[in-house]
């Protein structure tokens, strides 16, 4: 008897299977590691811009003028700086 | 402030936006040229809808001077003189230096902050910044 032949759109045999099956869980395991590491540079790139910012802030914001008007105590540990407009 | 006797100080940066900010920003100094700054300052904030909205509001900004008892004559023909603008584009461009864009943006010690913050939250900033100039035994 001859054997029947598999039609293009038949199962997979169960080896087919077990042989495939991980490849998805691979990819996507593949495509969360990218996604991860493209998420890390980007929130390290952040945060380095942030702290580029904040150590250039600092020696910027003693660079006070001494026409300014000022209330509380010259000297004081905390020097709060207020941008604002009139209107 | 008073809350925080001796442990902080205001700098007042004003940072003026559009012209008609940029004569009540000089008149305010000029105002402060005759010891009356922050009254005339506060005198800004309060009555701000009676002259925020006009193209050229030194007329009315000299009413208010009145009545904080100013020289009027005075504080008019310093604010045209001029004399203040140097001062004022010197603030913005230290403004601009720290990337202050919008108002109000304040700095306590190196922190920034931008909009306006209840009482509580800048409260809360100060202790944090105070503990950490003056750290807990010290």
């Amino acid at each position: 008897m001859a054997k029947k032949s598999k039609a293009p759109g038949q199962r997979l045999s169960s080896r087919q299977q077990s042989s495939q099956k991980p490849l998805t869980p691979r990819r996507w395991r593949l495509k969360l590691v990218i996604g991860g590491a493209v998420l890390a540079v980007a929130l390290g790139v952040g945060g380095l811009v942030r702290f580029l910012q904040q150590r250039d802030l600092a020696p910027r914001l003693q660079g006070t003028g001494d026409k300014h008007y000022t209330r509380g105590t010259a000297g004081a540990p905390v020097v709060i700086k207020e941008f604002s407009d009139y209107t | 402030m008073q809350r925080f006797e001796g442990q902080v100080q205001l700098v007042f940066y004003p940072f003026a936006l559009n012209p008609t900010s940029e004569v009540a920003t000089q008149a305010a100094w000029c105002a402060g040229e005759q010891g009356k700054f922050w009254e005339f300052h506060h005198m800004l904030y309060r009555r701000q809808e009676l002259w925020n909205r006009l193209a050229a509001p030194l007329e009315r900004l000299s009413d208010f001077a009145k009545d904080l008892t100013l020289d009027t004559a005075a504080l008019k023909s310093c604010v045209e003189s001029g004399r203040m603008q140097d001062r004022m584009q010197a603030d913005k461009a230290y403004g601009q230096q720290l990337q202050v864009s919008s108002t109000p943006t304040m700095f306590i010690n190196d922190y920034r902050i931008v909009g306006t913050q209840s009482e509580g939250e800048l409260v809360r900033l100060i202790r944090q910044e105070l503990n950490r100039a003056q750290p807990q035994g010290q």
